[in-house]
């Protein structure tokens, strides 16, 4: 079964003034363990599609489905509580609480999923170090550089043990290098742990990196490619 | 929960200086509301003192008749028998206080003056309210001796001094003409200015015979170990007495309109203190205002990764809650010491000022009230601020749009 799938979704801003009509019929659907990319320019409802298949908004019409449970008839209540035991988030910046240690960021979101104590500190220092903070683990935010931060925000999002991540932009305040040591981790999860990974992005290095690239132009998917060329290249090396 | 707090806690003081104004200025308030409601409530506490030890007490006896007719035809006999059934209704009264009560003309050769005559028992009424200190000149009567101590001012205006002698004519029981010369044996300084130009002590025996009213008084003042009981003893008395033609009354049941005119009295500090709180509460909105704003997007993203907004409000409600407490005590720890400081350094009074207090028989320092309830009444009032104020913060979380939260 499909870990996310949408039916004819619509979403138009501003039905009662000037309407923008920023997704148009879009129906996808992602599988358990794809590595899966958003592209199109900007304005093409990149955004808005990651923040219906997150269960943050919701479709003027059409119909979400995250495994069996549709989303889109979910009150605001309901999704909340969905989202925590379902869905990872990685944001562009301002990812994490700012008060909290890197620890604590990561351990905040199993803390409101109700994992005891031990667990979720045990947790919280795995996966710090798997993402390579395991030394900076007391370190506030604003103490760690934006490639630091986002790493803290993947480890976040699967300390929740989510069905899926999605990151909007998750590069875009990175540098070259940094953006491509966040893609190694993601990729290294996703390859080793199933992870299923849905980002968006405009950096073409990244798009480069992968399996299936779904295009967006003007609210409506344009393309979707999968690629066995990467992973092949990758596997030769 | 302790997560929750620990949130509360570093979002807090994120800001020091900021959270550390809203403070200092809650403890301002609360320092000076306490401070201006002592001073206020310091000079009433003085005259409710005086009120209730030298006239009313603060529970006293009498024939249901006297309130509306107070004349010796509404006194009522008194006996150990009675005391002693009295002091037996409560354990916590500690002794019983007979007087007698009456208007009488008082003449010298001149002129004549109305006063009113207190017939006491010496003793006990020392023991009570320190009369026999309030001598000024001459000396207190024995018990049935045919003396009378005058007030100061009721003195002057007679022109009497000490061994002169006044005449007093009266009425008393049934209409019985009451007249006689009595000796002027001291002069004493009555608390009360109203009382003090118009008081005679003479003993209870005496006036009793003066008054054909043998065995008799017209008020019992009841003493207790401490006024807090008043309304329990009151109570215990009431249910001896019923059926009988005697009744209790407490001090605020006896001097009404004075309680009622302290209470207005007060309208002007209590105004000073809301003016004083709502300033200081906009001040304190100001700060979570800000907090609040600046911090939209962080709480787009908690409930974005899926914080309850509940959970969140209550963060948010345990922020605003931790500054009030935290004003609060500090506040109420600073009015205390203020406090506690003017206790064992009493504000000296000069001039007029001072003259009227020690009139009154108290010391010539700034009466200040150390009543327990102005500072909790005043960590009240910032409790209510706080979760008034509280629920902005609240409201905009629940509220919170995430999508939009996340586009600021
Ligand atoms: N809250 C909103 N109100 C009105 N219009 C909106 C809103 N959010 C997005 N839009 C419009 O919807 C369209 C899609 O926006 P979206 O943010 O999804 O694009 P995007 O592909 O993410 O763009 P970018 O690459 O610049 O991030 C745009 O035309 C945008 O102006
Ligand atoms: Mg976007």
């Amino acid at each position: 079964m499909a870990v996310i799938r949408t039916e004819k979704i619509c979403k138009v801003y501003n039905p009662d003034t000037i309407p923008v009509h920023a997704l148009k019929d879009v129906s996808i659907q992602v599988e358990k363990g794809e590595f899966t990319s958003l592209v199109g320019p900007s304005g093409s409802g990149k955004t808005t599609l990651l923040n219906m298949l997150g269960a943050l908004d919701m479709p003027s019409s059409g119909k979400s489905f995250i495994g069996d449970v549709e989303v889109t008839r979910l009150s605001d209540r309901e999704r909340i509580r969905f989202r925590l035991h379902n869905i990872g988030f990685v944001f562009q910046h301002y990812n994490l609480i700012p008060v909290f240690t890197a620890r604590e960021n990561v351990s905040f979101i199993m803390m409101l999923q109700g994992v005891g104590q031990r667990e979720l500190l045990e947790r919280a220092d795995e996966l710090l170090e798997s993402v390579g903070l395991g030394d900076r683990k007391d370190a506030r935010p604003h103490e760690l550089s934006g490639g630091q931060q986002q790493r803290v925000a993947v480890a976040r999002a699967l300390a929740s043990k989510p069905r899926f991540i999605l990151a909007d932009e998750p590069t875009a305040n990175l540098d070259t290098k940094a953006a491509m040591n966040l893609l190694d981790i993601m990729e290294k999860m996703n390859e080793e742990q199933e992870v299923t990974f849905i980002f968006s992005t405009h950096d073409q290095r990244v798009i480069k990196r992968a399996r299936r690239v779904v295009t967006l132009v003007d609210g409506a998917v344009h393309s979707d490619e999968t690629t066995a060329v990467d992973s092949a290249v990758k596997d030769n090396q | 929960m302790k997560t929750l707090f620990k949130l509360a806690w570093r979002s807090l003081w994120r800001n020091k200086r900021r959270t550390l104004i809203t403070i200092s200025a809650l403890i301002f308030a609360v320092v000076a509301s306490v401070f201006m409601q002592s001073i206020n409530r310091g000079s009433h506490e003085m005259i409710v003192d005086n009120m209730t030890r030298f006239q009313t007490g603060y529970l006293q006896i009498q024939d249901y008749r006297f309130e509306n007719e107070p004349s010796l035809d509404n006194s009522f006999y008194f006996d150990p028998e009675l005391e002693e059934k009295l002091i037996q209704q409560d354990d916590r009264i500690t002794f019983v206080l007979p007087r007698i009560e009456t208007f009488m003309l008082a003449a010298d050769e001149q002129t004549t003056r109305g006063g009113v005559v207190f017939g006491v028992e010496l003793e006990r009424e020392h023991q009570f309210n320190g009369l026999k200190d309030r001598l000024v000149d001459g000396r207190f009567f024995d018990d049935s001796e045919r003396g009378v101590v005058l007030s100061q001012g009721f003195s002057d205006r007679l022109g009497l001094n000490v061994s002169d002698t006044i005449a007093l004519i009266g009425q008393g029981r049934f209409g019985m003409s009451a007249s006689g010369l009595f000796e002027v044996v001291g002069i004493m300084e009555h608390p009360l200015p109203d009382m003090n130009s118009r008081t005679i002590y003479m003993p209870l025996e005496t006036a009793r015979e003066l008054l054909s009213a043998d065995g008799k008084v017209t008020s019992l003042l009841i003493g207790m170990d401490s006024d807090r009981h008043t309304d329990a003893v009151a109570a215990n008395i009431g249910d001896f007495l019923e059926g009988s033609e005697l009744r209790v009354l407490t001090w605020t049941e006896l001097i009404p309109e004075l309680l009622e005119l302290l209470e207005f009295d007060l309208v002007g500090a209590y105004l000073m203190s809301y003016i004083l709180y709502i300033v200081i509460a906009f001040g304190f909105f100001g700060t979570i205002l800000t907090m609040t704003l600046e911090r939209i997007k962080e709480f787009g993203i908690l409930i974005s990764v899926g914080m309850a907004r509940l959970k969140l409000a209550f963060t948010l409600f345990l922020e605003v809650f931790i500054i009030g407490l935290l004003g609060v005590i500090a506040g109420v720890g600073f009015a205390w010491l203020l406090l506690y400081y003017f206790y064992l350094n009493p504000i000296e009074l000069t001039g007029e000022l001072a003259e009227t207090v020690i009139e009154m028989g108290w010391a010539p320092v700034l009466p200040m009230s150390f009543a327990p309830d102005q500072f909790y009444s005043q960590a009240i009032i910032v409790f209510l601020i706080a979760i008034f104020i509280a629920i902005y913060p609240m409201y905009r979380v629940i509220r919170l749009d995430v999508i939009s939260a996340s586009r600021t």
